[in-house]
């Protein structure tokens, strides 16, 4: 398992017929700015879902730095979220800030908030370190309950829809807020893609990998765990605290036990296990996942049954398809030429480390 | 004086509730090295199960035995099917398993039983005169029935891991499962068996919590003992037996007294105070207080 996964992310397997290098990188841009166009042509409620879906794909992203390519289970990451969307709102209601010009101080909150709950894991590991993200997470609601002057208390804060108008410059006018929406956090999800992309793929990223894989011998060949470990999950909280800002300004409404409890945590838990721990598109599944089945089940049964249509599914996956949609989707081409070539040695090709 | 002798009475009946859920956590924790995030929503719904056939008009006692037994079976079903096919891929799936079934228990509770808060009656008196002062202060009946009765639960186990031939066999088992098994143990049935017993704790803990907790009987009833049930093994170390009855009375005085006289912390901040306190015992010990040490060979 060690060798193993130390592939992921890494140069991909070429597969016949596809072709390599700046031309494919130049036609999958291509189809994605395609993609999001015919997207944006959806009606109104469809848009405004799939806003949804990249705001949770982007705040994934930052999860999976950590659970996936890191192998630290963090449940903390609601609170990142919520303090993301909490500085975005508080900004713009009592400092007037324009909602664009809130976010990189939400990222650098976000970076700080990760750190200070990632600090832990330079000491504490395993189970023991998901109990103290767990603590971030329970304790994050009650802190928002204390400091009510500033956050609203259990009541919320409202940011009013006027102070939430596209800017000029952007083209968007007033009542195009939903499109505007929709273009920022698709910029914002391909801008955290590239990010991760690079991070993983560079020597730091692979420093990750061996700490998750094999401690002990990756702290022998000179990687500093703690120093790395604390990085990731800084990292990791500025691109979840940046999809907590733009969460914000897309609902213009935040309460502590609507959004930022622990079940929000689960939920991006969930979305990254089905999408595919320490994979690049998994969080962009996940997004689908948590917007999508939430809105299945309400329509189905008509109740509160979602939390037991998250545990189904996620049970059953780490049962049956421990790499997730992304993870199956990579391994196809490879299982399909190992049909091919019957016979040729073949390590089957796992990503269980996250 | 009369406020702190109410204080440290509120704090020991919390204390004695997080003790036997931390009790069961580490009970399961020697069993599989994993912390059952489910361990509260498993009791919640025995205590659910317990309150709905008081309302058929069943008796609260007899409630508690199918408590028990449906309990029982939960856990050793869950550690059986959910928990031993994970047991070679690692920490985190087993995890993911137990989020799985923390979310769907609670998710089933509220479909069958619905989002209302219920009163439920407990196992002792709970009459506005049912107390006896003590300088000045009212110690009510119901909570010394709890003091009362943790206390013989917590003898009973004891004596059970200590002083019985399965309680040889679980201490063997949770030692060295491999010599364990060479020795003739069945360790997949001691751990079962353990995982049972567990959630019978829970079980227990939960029908002895829901009468007098904040939240009376609701979805979220359970949920805060989970935190300050793992925070106290966490403590205590969650390999220790007797490191999770001391966490978790201390951790249940420390909370009365802390947010009773400290006021920035102030009512609100109930869980967060213990879980500081986890966490900072967790970076100086990171095994806990009187948990043993972990090595890694090469």
């Amino acid at each position: 398992m060690p060798a193993s996964s130390m592939t992921d992310g890494a140069p991909r397997t070429r597969i016949p017929g596809v072709p390599s290098g700046q031309r494919r990188h130049v036609a999958v841009m291509v189809l994605v700015i395609a993609l999001l166009l015919l997207g944006s042509q959806a009606p109104v409620y469809r848009v405004s879902q799939l806003t949804a879906v990249f705001i949770f794909a982007l705040a994934i992203m930052g999860l999976n730095l950590v659970a996936g390519y890191g192998g630290m289970l963090s449940l903390g990451h609601s609170a990142i979220l919520g303090v993301g969307g909490y500085t975005t709102a508080i900004l713009i209601n009592d400092a007037r800030l324009t909602p664009l010009s809130t976010i990189p101080v939400a990222v650098v909150l976000g970076v700080l908030a990760g750190a200070l709950i990632g600090l832990p894991a330079s000491r504490v590991k395993g189970i023991y370190l998901a109990l103290v993200t767990l603590a971030f997470a329970v304790s994050f609601p009650e802190f928002l309950k204390r400091f009510d002057g500033l956050t609203g208390g259990a009541g919320g804060l409202i940011v009013r829809s006027r102070d939430l108008v596209p800017p000029p410059w952007s083209g968007f006018t007033r009542a195009e807020r939903g499109e505007w929406m929709y273009w920022l956090a698709a910029a914002a999800l391909l801008l955290g893609f590239a990010l991760v992309r690079s991070l993983t793929s560079s020597r730091r990223g692979l420093a990750i990998r061996a700490l998750r894989d094999h401690e002990v011998a990756a702290v022998a060949c000179g990687v500093s765990a703690a120093r790395d470990r604390v990085t990731l999950f800084a990292i990791s909280g500025g691109i979840t605290a940046g999809a907590g800002a733009l969460y914000a300004m897309y609902l213009g409404a935040l309460s502590p036990e609507s959004s930022f409890t622990v079940f929000t945590s689960i939920q991006l838990i969930t979305g990254l296990i089905i999408g595919g721990v320490a994979t690049s598109l998994g969080p962009v599944i996940g997004g689908f996942a948590v917007v999508f089945i939430p809105a299945v089940t309400t329509e189905l049964t008509n109740g509160q049954a979602y939390g037991l249509v998250f545990g189904v599914i996620l049970a059953a996956v780490v049962f049956l398809m421990p790499s997730g949609i992304a993870g199956w989707l990579n391994g196809l081409p490879k299982a399909l030429s190992v049909h091919r070539h019957r016979g040729t040695k073949h390590d089957p090709e796992r990503h269980d480390g996250g | 004086m009369t406020l702190l002798v109410e204080r440290l009475a509120d704090g020991l009946t919390n204390g004695f509730v997080y003790a036997l859920m931390a009790l069961a956590l580490v009970v399961v924790f020697r069993a599989s090295s994993t912390v059952n995030f489910a361990q509260a929503e498993m009791a919640l719904f025995t205590t659910y199960l317990a309150w709905w056939m008081t309302t058929k008009g069943a008796s609260i006692w007899l409630a508690l035995i199918a408590a028990c037994i449906v309990g029982f079976i939960i856990g050793a079903v869950t550690e059986r099917t959910l928990i031993r096919p994970m047991e070679k891929r690692g920490e985190m799936p087993t995890l993911l398993m137990l989020v799985a079934l923390f979310t769907a228990l609670n998710s089933i509770d509220g479909l069958i039983w619905g989002l209302d808060y219920h009163s439920m009656d407990g196992l002792f008196p709970g009459g506005i005169d049912d107390y006896i002062s003590v300088a000045g202060a009212r110690l009510y009946f119901e909570a010394i029935g709890v003091w009362v009765a943790a206390i013989v639960l917590l003898a009973v186990v004891f004596a059970a891991i200590n002083k019985t031939r399965l309680g040889l066999r679980m201490r063997a088992a949770a030692d060295n499962p491999t010599s364990a098994a060479l020795s003739g143990i069945n360790v997949g049935r001691i751990y079962t068996i353990g995982w049972g017993g567990a959630a019978v704790l829970g079980s227990i803990a939960g029908i002895l919590i829901a009468p007098i907790s904040a939240q009376q009987l609701s979805l979220a009833t359970m949920f805060p003992v989970l935190i300050y049930g793992s925070a106290a093994a966490i403590i205590g170390g969650l390999n220790s037996l007797g490191g999770a009855v001391i966490g978790g009375l201390s951790l249940g005085l420390a909370e009365s007294l802390l947010t009773g006289y400290v006021d920035l912390i102030g009512p609100q901040m109930h869980q967060t105070t213990a879980l500081a306190v986890m966490v900072i015992v967790l970076l100086f010990r990171p095994t806990g207080l009187f948990g043993s040490r972990l090595e890694e060979r090469v």
